[in-house]
C-alpha cells in the first residue's frame, strides 16, 4: 500500500489541481442560487487527501528507507530534442512537499474563517488548490524545464490571487506589478533555460550537475547564464531589485499571504538550490548571490523597521531571510540554504496567521493605532510570540538552531558573513518587538477596544501551527543534513566559530532591548525632526525605488513605445502608403475617404493584371512575356 | 405650509430637508419605490427572523464553546439539514455575525457601555466559573489572559442585541408587506409611518440577556441595567450598519500607508446608505451574503419586476442591493422622524428652526451616501 | 478526399449564392454552419487516414487542366499543410458561428465567407505554383469584400488598403514563380519536379526576393505590416478571427514550402538577415502594442510580433525549428483567433474597444465575468505561460533558433517578455476596477457567444499539456525539409547530425552533390 501510494506521489500535486478544476462550477457562476461553500470544502477535501498521501509516501521512503527513485514521464521529443520530465522521488522532495500540503491545510481552514463573508469563495479555494498544485510539483520536480513551468504557474496564480479583489483600485496595479516583476525574472531564466539545453545540457537537475563539471563553455557564457539562472529566482523571492511587488501583494486575501510569504517565496529558492551545481561554473554567480542577498537582507531589514502597515512589516522580513538564503546558495551551503527555508515557512506562516485575525478584528492593518489585544486574544498572542521567537535567533527555537547549525563549524564562515547574521538578527528582533508592542501592548485604542478572538476555522490552524512551529527545532538539531551527506568540515577552533553563536545570541538580546525601548509611534504622529523623517520615509517607502522604477524602466519602455507607435503611424505607414503605392497608382487611391467607385477602379486593375498574366499564358505569349521581362530586368 | 415661515434651506441636500418638513421621506414617492421597499422589505423581513432567531440562539446556548460546529443549525442537527448546510443551501448567518461585528466593533449606546460596566464582568465572571468548572485548562488560561473570555461573552452579549432588535425590526417589515397586500400601504410616506409606528411602539422594551448553565440562570443583562430597544440597540445599530460599516476589501484597500481608511472611527462611512450597489456579488463585499438571502424570499411582484430589466436574472443581486438601499433610506427616514425634537409638521417657529438644524445636520451626514442615486 | 475540402464550400458559397426567392438570413447561417461542419467532418476523417510517419504527399490528386500552360490540378497534402487545413475548417466554422445572427446581406456574406475558407484550403493544398497562386489571389477578393462591406467605419480605406498591399504580394510571388519555370526550362509549375533544381545561388536570391517581398507583405513582417492593424480593426469579429488565425498563416507556409522548399541555399545564405528582419519585426510589434489604445489593434500588433517567430525559426533551418515553425503557426492561429473573438464579444457588448474607456468588466452581475476571464487565460497564454500552447511553441522556437542565432532569439525573447507588458496593461485596465457609470447596462452575453471561444480554450490548454498531438502530424515532413538544406545550413554552423538525414533518402532523387556522397557512404 505505501509502496504504491509512494510510486504514485507525483498525483499529490494533481490533488490540489482536480480541487481547483472542481470548483469551477462556482467560480464561473453556473451555480448561483446556493452559495459557493461546497467549493471550498471540496478544495480542503483534496488537500486533505494530498496531505495524508503526501504523509504515508513520506513515512515510508523516511523509515522504510526506501531507495530515492525518479519518475520520468516522456512529455515530448521532437527531432533532436528530448523534453522529459522529471519527478524525484527523496526524503527531501516529499519532505518538501509535505511542508507544501500542510502549510496549505491549514491556511485553507484558516481561509473558511477569514473569508467567510466572501461571496467569491469559490474562486479563491480554485486558485489555493492551483497554487498548491503548482508549489508541490516544485517540490518534487527534477527537471528544470518543469520547474520553469511551475514557476509560470504561480507568477499566474500569484496574479490571480493579488488580483482576487480586482475591483479594489490598488489591487489592479498590485496585481499587475507581481506578474510583471515576476516575468523579468521568468524571461530571463527561459533564456538560461533555452541556453543551458542549447549547450547540451539534460534539463534534469542531476544531468545538471554532471554537465557542469565537464561543460565545454567559455567564462563569460558561464557568468551570463549564471546570471539568467538567478534572475529567476530573484523575482520569485522578493530580491533586489526585483522585490517591490511583495510589499504590493499584500493587498491580496491574506490566507493567500500566509503560502506567499512563506512557501511561495521558498519555492524559487528551491529551484535556486537546486540549481547551485551550474552556479559553480563561474565565480561571478556566486557573487551576484551574495551580493542580491545581503543588498535584500540589509536593505529590506530596514524597509521592515519604517513599516506601519502590520503586513508590509512581516513581508519585507521575508525578502530578508530569503536574501540569507541567496547568501547561503552563493557560498555553496545548500544545506543551510534548505533549512533556512525550512525555518523560515513555518514562523513566517504562523506570523501571518497571527495577524490575520488581527486585521479580520480591527478592519485595520495600521500598526500605531493598535494596541492592547494581548490580553483578549490568546491563540493569536501566542502565535505572534512563538512565530517570532522562531525566527529570531534567540530562543532555542527554529532559526536558532539553523544559524548554530551554520556557525558551528561545520562550514567556512567569514566575518562579513557572520556580520550580515547579526545585523539581520539585530533588525528582525528589533522589528518584531516593535510590532509586538504597538500591537499586543499598551492600552487598547478605539479600533482594537473589542477585539474577541477569532472563531475556531481560524484558531485552529493558527494553534496547530503554533505547535508544529515549537517542534521545528528538532529538524535542525537531528538532521542538519539533508542535501550533502557528510558534514563538509569540521573547524571548531576559528575565532569566528567560537565567538559565532554567543554573539548571535547577543544581537538577538541587542535587538530586542532596542525594540522595547524605541519610541513608538502612535496613529499619525510622525517625527518632528527632519533628520529623522527623511530616513523614516526613505525606508517606509522602500528607498523610493517604485519611483526610481517609474523614471528609468518604466519610463523607458513607454516612451519607446510610444515614438514606435508614432514612428509606425507617420513613418513607416505613411512611407509605404504614400511612396511606394502613391507613384504607382496615382496618389489618389489611398486618401481616407476613397469612394466606391475607386474601389472597384483598383480592384479591376488588380485582377485585370492577374488575369493578363493568365491570359498571356493561354494564348502562348508565355516565353514571350518573360524573356521581355527577364530581359529589361536582368540584362 | 412650513415654508412660509422658515427660509428655504441652503444645504447641499435642501431637497431632501424640505421632502422630510413636508412629511415626505428621503425616497421619493412613486408608486414603483412602494412596490419595490414594500417587496423587499418582505424579503428583508422573513431574512432577518432567521437571523435573529440564529443570532438569539447561539448567544443563549453557543456562549463560550469553542467548537461551535452547528451554531447555524438552531439546535437541529439531523443528516438532511447537514448536506444541505454543506451544500451551502441555507441562510447566510455570517452576514448577522458580521453585523453584530460591527456593530460590537463600533460601540455607542447604553448596551456598549453596560458591557464594560463592573456588573457585567461581575456576571460574567459567575458564567465563567461555572461552565468551566472543572476545567483547569481554560481557567488557567482565563488567570492569564483575563479578557479573553470576557471578550467573548460581551460578544455573546451583542448577539443577543442584535437578535432582539432584529426581531423586532422583522415583525414590523412583515406586518408592513401584510398590509400592503391588504391595500392599507399605497405610498411611502406610509411606509415610513409604519415604520416609525412600530418603532415607537418597541421604544422602551427592555433588552436583556440571561444563559442558562446545568439549570441555573444567570442574568447577564438584567432588566434592571435599563436597556431599551430603540436607544441601546437601534441608535447604535443604525450609527453602526447603516453610516459607519467597515470598510468591504473589495473596494478599500487596507494598506496602512495608503491611508484610505480613516484614522477616526466616526468618519468611516462605509455603512448600507453609503455602499455602492454595483460591486455586490463580486468579491470582497459582504453584503452579497444578505442580498443572496433576500434572493429566496422575493415577493413574485418584485421578482416580476427583475426579471423584466435588460440583464434578467443574472444582476438580481445588484437589484436587490439598490431596492435595499432605497427601503433603507424608508427606514432612516423613520429613525429621524422617530429622533427629532419636535415633530416634523409642527407649525411652531421655534421647533420648526430647532428640527431644521437638526435634519441639516443629518443631512450633512447624507452628502455621500447613495441617495441621489437611490432617488433616481 | 482533398478536393472535397476546397469544392464542398465552393458549392456551398454557390448554393447559398444562387438559392431561389428571398430567403431569411438565418436560412443562409444554416446552409454555411452545415457545409463548414461537413467540411470539418472530412478533415477529422482525414486524421484517421493520414500517416503522420510519412514525409511524402498524401492523397494526391494530379489531373492536367491547362497543359499547355503547365498548370495541373495537383492536390497533395503533408504534415506541414495539414494542421492549417484543419485549422481552417476548424475557424471557418467557428467563424461563422461566432457572426452576428442577423448581419446584413446574409447571402453575400456567406457565400464570400465560404469562399475565403475554399481560396485559403485550396492554397494549402496546391502542389502547382500556378494553382497557388490562383488560390492566393482568390482568397483576396471575398476577404476585400468581407472587409469593405462588413466592416467598420474606415472599412473602405482599410480594405482598399488591404487589398493593394496582398494583391502587390500576389503579383511578387506569381514573378517569382514565373522566374522558377522559365529558369528550370520547363513550363510545368508543379512543384516537386521543381524543387532540387539546384540553381545557382545568385539565381535563387535573385528568385527569393520577390517571393521573401511578397510573402512578408502577407504574414506581415516589419516595414510591410501596416496594412494589418487597419484590417483588423476594420474588419468585423469573425473575419478578423479568419485573418489572423488562417490567412496570415499563407504567408508563413509559403516560406516554408517554396521559400525553404524551392531556394534552400539562397535561403541559407540569407537565413542571418532574415532572423535580424524577425527579431526586429517582434520587438517592433511588441512596442507598437503597448502604446496601441485599442484592444482590437493591441493584438493586432501582437499578431505581428508572434508571427515574426515563425520566421526566425523558418530561417534556422534545423528540423527542430521547422516544427517549431509549424507549432507557432497553430499556436498563434488559436491564441489570436482566441482574442480576437473575446475583443469581439468585448466590442458587441460595451460598443468600444477602447482600453482608456472600459474598465471594471469583470463584475459578475452587470460586467462580462466569464468573456474576462477566458480573455485573461487568453492573454496568459499569449504570454508564453506553459500549460498552454503558446509556451511550448515559443519554447521550441527560441531552442531551436538559439544555437544558430543567438543575439536575435534573445531578442525575440525580451519581445515575448513584452508581451506580458501590453497585455496586463490593457487586462486589468478593462478588466479590473470598478464598472464606469456608462458601463452599468451591458447586455447578457449568451451562451452562444461563449461556445467558439470556449473551443479555442479547450484546444489551447489540450495542445499545450500534450504538444505530441500537434508534433506527430508534421515532424516527418518538416525533418525531411530541413534535412536536404540543413545539410547546406551545417557548412556554416556545424550544427546538422547525420542521423537526421535518414528520412530522406527516397524523396530527393535529385539532391544535390553533397548529400549524394553521404547517401554512397552510406549504401
Amino acid at each position: 500500500m505505501s509502496e504504491f501510494l509512494l510510486q504514485n506521489c507525483w498525483l499529490i500535486p494533481l490533488y490540489g489541481f482536480i480541487g481547483a478544476l472542481l470548483s469551477l462550477p462556482w467560480s464561473l457562476g453556473l451555480i448561483r442560487t446556493t452559495g459557493p461553500r461546497p467549493a471550498a470544502y471540496l478544495n480542503l477535501l483534496m488537500t486533505g487527501l494530498g496531505f495524508i498521501h503526501g504523509s504515508i509516501a513520506f513515512t515510508a521512503i523516511w523509515f522504510e528507507q526506501v531507495q530515492p527513485r525518479e519518475l520520468v514521464l516522456d512529455w515530448l521529443q521532437v527531432a533532436d530534442l528530448d523534453l522529459s520530465l522529471a519527478i524525484e522521488i527523496s526524503p527531501v522532495s516529499l519532505g518538501a512537499l509535505e511542508v507544501v500540503t500542510g502549510i496549505t491545510l491549514l491556511a485553507q481552514v484558516y481561509a473558511l474563517g477569514y473569508m467567510e463573508k466572501d461571496w467569491s469563495l469559490a474562486r479563491f479555494y480554485g486558485l489555493m488548490g492551483f497554487f498548491e498544485a503548482a508549489l508541490g510539483g516544485i517540490a518534487i520536480s527534477d527537471n528544470l524545464l518543469l520547474s520553469y513551468g511551475l514557476l509560470e504557474m504561480l507568477t499566474l496564480s500569484t496574479y490571480l490571487l493579488v488580483g482576487f479583489w480586482y475591483a479594489q483600485p490598488l489591487v489592479v496595479t498590485a496585481a499587475r506589478d507581481a506578474f510583471l516583476t515576476k516575468r523579468v525574472g521568468d524571461i530571463l531564466l527561459l533564456m538560461g533555460i533555452v541556453a543551458l539545453s542549447s549547450y547540451g545540457a539534460g534539463l534534469t537537475f542531476s544531468d545538471l550537475a554532471s554537465w557542469a563539471e565537464t561543460s565545454p563553455i567559455s567564462p563569460t557564457i558561464a557568468a551570463l547564464l549564471g546570471l539568467a539562472l538567478i534572475a529567476g529566482p530573484t523575482g520569485k523571492c522578493a530580491q533586489f531589485p526585483l522585490n517591490l511587488w511583495l510589499d504590493e501583494a499584500m493587498e491580496g486575501p491574506n490566507p493567500a499571504g500566509i503560502l506567499r510569504n512563506s512557501i511561495v517565496v521558498s519555492a524559487g529558492a528551491y529551484v535556486l538550490i537546486k540549481l547551485q551545481p551550474v552556479f559553480t561554473l563561474s565565480p561571478v554567480s556566486s557573487v551576484a548571490l551574495i551580493a542580491i542577498g545581503s543588498v535584500t537582507a540589509i536593505g529590506a531589514s530596514f524597509m521592515a523597521l519604517a513599516q506601519i502597515d502590520i503586513k508590509r512589516a512581516l513581508s519585507h522580513s521575508t525578502s530578508v531571510y530569503l536574501g540569507l538564503v541567496f547568501i547561503a546558495v552563493g557560498l555553496g551551503h545548500v544545506d543551510i540554504a534548505f533549512l533556512l527555508l525550512f525555518s523560515h515557512s513555518f514562523a513566517k506562516a504562523l506570523l501571518f496567521m497571527s495577524i490575520g485575525s488581527i486585521i479580520l478584528n480591527t478592519s485595520c492593518q495600521n500598526i500605531t493605532e493598535m494596541g492592547g489585544l494581548w490580553s483578549r486574544m490568546p491563540a493569536t498572542t501566542t502565535a505572534f510570540v512563538v512565530g517570532s521567537a522562531g525566527l529570531v535567533a534567540l530562543m532555542p527555537m527554529g532559526m536558532f538552531w539553523t544559524l548554530q547549525r551554520w556557525l558551528n563549524g561545520s562550514w567556512e564562515i567569514s566575518w562579513w558573513l557572520l556580520g550580515v547574521l547579526l545585523f539581520v538578527n539585530t533588525l528582525c528582533a528589533m522589528n518584531l518587538t516593535r510590532v509586538f508592542r504597538l500591537v499586543f501592548l499598551g492600552p487598547p485604542q478605539p479600533k482594537t477596544r473589542r477585539s474577541p478572538e477569532v472563531p475556531w476555522p481560524m484558531a485552529l490552524p493558527m494553534v496547530t501551527l503554533t505547535i508544529v512551529t515549537l517542534l521545528v527545532p528538532s529538524v535542525p538539531q537531528s538532521w542538519p543534513f539533508w542535501l550533502s551527506l557528510t558534514p563538509p568540515l569540521e573547524l571548531t577552533n576559528a575565532l569566528d566559530i567560537e565567538l559565532g553563536i554567543p554573539l548571535l545570541i547577543a544581537s538577538g538580546v541587542f535587538g530586542l532591548v532596542l525594540g522595547a525601548t524605541i519610541d513608538l509611534r502612535r496613529a499619525d504622529a510622525r517625527p518632528t525632526q527632519t533628520f529623522l523623517r527623511f530616513w523614516q520615509d526613505l525606508f517606509a517607502y522602500d528607498f523610493y525605488i517604485a519611483k526610481v522604477y517609474d523614471v528609468t524602466v518604466v519610463w523607458a519602455v513607454s516612451t519607446i513605445s510610444k515614438i514606435t507607435s508614432w514612428i509606425d503611424r507617420f513613418i513607416v505607414d505613411g512611407l509605404v502608403n504614400l511612396v511606394g503605392w502613391a507613384t504607382i497608382f496615382g496618389g489618389n487611391v489611398l486618401k481616407y475617404n476613397v469612394s466606391g467607385q475607386s474601389q472597384f477602379y483598383i480592384l479591376t486593375i488588380l485582377l485585370a493584371v492577374s488575369l493578363l498574366l493568365l491570359w498571356s499564358g493561354i494564348t502562348g505569349q508565355w516565353s514571350a512575356v518573360i524573356s521581355n521581362w527577364l530581359s529589361s530586368a536582368n540584362y | 405650509m412650513v415654508s412660509t415661515t422658515l427660509e428655504p434651506s441652503k444645504h447641499k441636500l435642501a431637497e431632501y430637508i424640505h421632502l422630510l418638513e413636508s412629511g415626505q421621506a428621503l425616497l421619493k414617492d412613486s408608486p414603483e419605490h412602494v412596490l419595490e421597499v414594500v417587496g423587499i422589505l418582505h424579503s428583508y423581513g422573513v431574512v432577518l427572523d432567521a437571523y435573529s432567531n440564529n443570532l438569539c440562539y447561539i448567544a443563549d446556548n453557543q456562549f463560550l464553546v469553542f467548537f461551535p460546529f452547528f451554531k447555524y443549525f438552531n439546535g437541529e442537527v439531523s443528516r438532511e439539514r447537514l448536506f444541505h448546510h454543506w451544500w451551502h443551501e441555507r441562510i447566510n448567518f455570517e452576514y448577522a455575525e458580521y453585523c453584530m461585528k460591527a456593530m460590537l466593533w463600533h460601540g455607542g449606546g447604553g448596551l456598549d457601555a453596560y458591557v464594560d460596566s463592573p456588573e457585567f464582568r461581575e456576571a460574567v465572571e459567575k458564567v465563567i466559573q461555572a461552565k468551566f468548572k472543572n476545567n483547569w485548562v481554560i481557567l488557567g488560561l482565563h488567570n492569564i489572559f483575563t479578557e479573553f473570555l470576557p471578550e467573548q461573552m460581551r460578544q455573546m452579549a451583542y448577539y443577543s442585541g442584535l437578535g432582539q432588535f432584529w426581531r423586532v425590526m422583522s415583525d414590523i417589515f412583515m406586518s408592513l408587506s401584510a398590509r400592503y397586500d391588504k391595500g392599507e400601504i399605497k405610498s411611502i410616506p406610509d411606509v415610513v409611518q409604519h415604520i416609525l409606528d412600530g418603532l415607537v411602539a418597541d421604544a422602551n422594551k427592555p433588552i436583556t440577556y440571561k444563559v442558562t448553565i446545568e439549570d441555573k440562570v444567570y442574568e447577564i443583562i438584567p432588566q434592571s441595567a435599563g436597556l431599551t430597544f430603540l436607544m441601546d440597540t437601534g441608535v447604535p445599530y443604525v450609527e453602526a450598519i447603516f453610516f459607519r460599516g467597515t470598510p468591504f476589501p473589495g473596494t478599500i484597500s487596507y494598506n496602512a500607508q495608503a491611508y484610505q481608511i480613516p484614522h477616526d472611527q466616526a468618519r468611516f462611512a462605509y455603512g448600507a446608505l453609503y455602499a455602492d450597489p454595483l460591486p455586490v456579488g463580486s468579491a470582497g463585499i459582504p453584503p452579497t451574503l444578505l442580498m443572496q438571502d433576500m434572493r429566496h424570499y422575493l415577493p413574485e411582484y418584485l421578482h416580476e419586476v427583475y426579471r423584466k430589466t435588460l440583464r434578467e436574472e443574472d444582476d438580481l443581486r445588484v437589484q436587490i442591493c439598490q431596492t435595499f438601499q432605497r427601503s433603507m433610506f424608508c427606514v432612516t427616514t423613520a429613525a429621524i422622524k422617530g429622533l427629532a425634537p419636535h415633530p416634523l409638521n409642527t407649525t411652531d417657529p421655534e421647533e420648526q428652526k430647532a428640527n431644521r438644524a437638526y435634519l441639516e445636520n443629518w443631512m450633512d451626514r447624507f452628502v455621500t451616501s447613495q441617495i441621489l442615486k437611490a432617488n433616481s | 478526399m482533398l478536393s472535397a475540402l476546397i469544392w464542398l464550400p465552393l458549392l456551398g458559397a454557390l448554393a447559398i449564392g444562387l438559392l431561389p426567392g428571398k430567403t431569411e438570413a438565418n436560412r443562409f447561417r444554416s446552409i454555411a454552419l452545415v457545409v463548414a461542419s461537413i467540411v470539418l467532418v472530412v478533415n477529422l476523417l482525414l486524421i484517421f487516414q493520414f500517416d503522420p510517419n510519412s514525409a511524402q504527399m498524401q492523397f494526391v490528386e494530379n489531373l492536367p487542366w491547362i497543359e499547355w500552360l503547365g498548370l495541373n490540378y495537383h492536390l497533395g497534402i503533408d504534415g506541414l499543410s495539414f494542421p492549417l487545413v484543419f485549422l481552417n475548417s476548424l475557424l471557418t466554422l467557428i467563424a461563422i458561428f461566432a457572426t452576428n445572427k442577423n448581419i446584413e446581406r446574409s447571402r453575400l456574406y456567406y457565400s464570400m465567407l465560404l469562399l475565403l475558407s475554399a481560396g485559403a484550403v485550396g492554397a494549402f493544398l496546391a502542389q502547382d505554383l500556378l494553382l497557388f497562386f490562383l488560390f492566393y489571389e482568390v482568397e483576396i477578393i471575398p476577404l476585400y469584400f468581407l472587409i469593405a462591406i462588413w466592416g467598420g467605419k474606415r472599412r473602405a480605406y482599410a480594405a482598399m488598403k488591404f487589398l493593394l498591399y496582398t494583391a502587390l504580394s500576389g503579383i511578387l510571388v506569381l514573378a517569382s514563380f514565373l522566374g522558377v519555370v522559365w529558369l528550370s526550362g520547363d513550363s510545368n509549375f508543379d512543384y516537386e519536379s521543381l524543387r532540387g533544381l539546384g540553381l545557382p545561388v545568385a539565381t535563387q536570391l535573385l528568385l527569393l526576393a520577390p517571393l521573401l517581398v511578397g510573402l512578408f507583405i502577407k504574414i506581415p513582417i516589419f516595414p510591410f505590416h501596416t496594412w494589418l492593424p487597419d484590417a483588423h480593426v476594420e474588419a468585423s469579429t469573425p473575419i478578423s478571427v479568419l485573418l489572423a488565425g488562417v490567412l496570415l498563416k499563407l504567408g508563413t507556409y509559403g516560406l516554408l514550402r517554396f521559400g525553404v522548399g524551392l531556394f534552400p541555399e539562397g535561403w541559407a545564405a540569407i537565413a542571418p538577415w532574415m532572423a535580424t528582419l524577425a527579431a526586429i519585426s517582434a520587438l517592433y510589434g511588441a512596442s507598437c502594442a503597448i502604446a496601441q489604445k485599442d484592444m482590437k489593434k493591441v493584438v493586432a500588433y501582437s499578431s505581428i510580433a508572434h508571427m515574426a517567430y515563425i520566421l526566425i525559426a523558418a530561417a534556422a533551418l534545423t528540423p527542430l525549428s521547422l516544427i517549431a515553425a509549424v507549432l507557432q503557426m497553430i499556436s498563434h492561429g488559436l491564441i489570436s483567433a482566441l482574442l480576437f473573438l473575446v475583443v469581439g464579444v468585448v466590442y458587441k457588448k460595451t460598443g468600444t474597444r477602447d482600453v482608456d474607456s472600459l474598465t471594471g468588466l469583470l463584475n459578475p452581475e452587470r460586467g462580462l465575468p466569464i468573456t474576462g476571464s477566458i480573455m485573461i487565460l487568453g492573454v496568459m497564454a499569449s504570454c508564453g505561460i506553459p500549460g498552454m500552447v503558446g509556451f511550448i511553441a515559443e519554447f521550441l522556437v527560441f531552442r531551436s533558433t538559439f544555437p544558430i542565432f543567438p543575439i536575435q532569439t534573445l531578442l525575440c525573447l525580451v519581445g515575448t517578455g513584452l508581451t506580458a507588458v501590453y497585455f496586463l496593461l490593457v487586462v486589468n485596465r478593462v478588466f479590473f476596477g470598478r464598472l464606469t457609470e456608462k458601463l452599468e447596462r451591458l447586455p447578457q452575453v449568451k451562451w452562444s457567444e461563449r461556445a467558439p471561444a470556449f473551443v479555442l480554450t479547450a484546444l489551447i490548454i489540450a495542445f499545450g499539456i500534450q504538444p505530441n498531438w500537434m508534433v506527430r502530424w508534421s515532424e516527418a515532413q518538416t525533418t525531411s525539409l530541413a534535412t536536404i538544406d540543413g545539410q547546406i545550413l551545417s557548412q556554416n554552423s556545424q550544427k546538422l547530425e547525420i542521423s537526421e538525414l535518414k528520412n530522406n533518402f527516397t524523396q530527393n532523387i535529385s539532391t544535390p552533390q553533397i548529400i549524394s556522397t553521404e547517401m554512397s557512404q552510406r549504401y
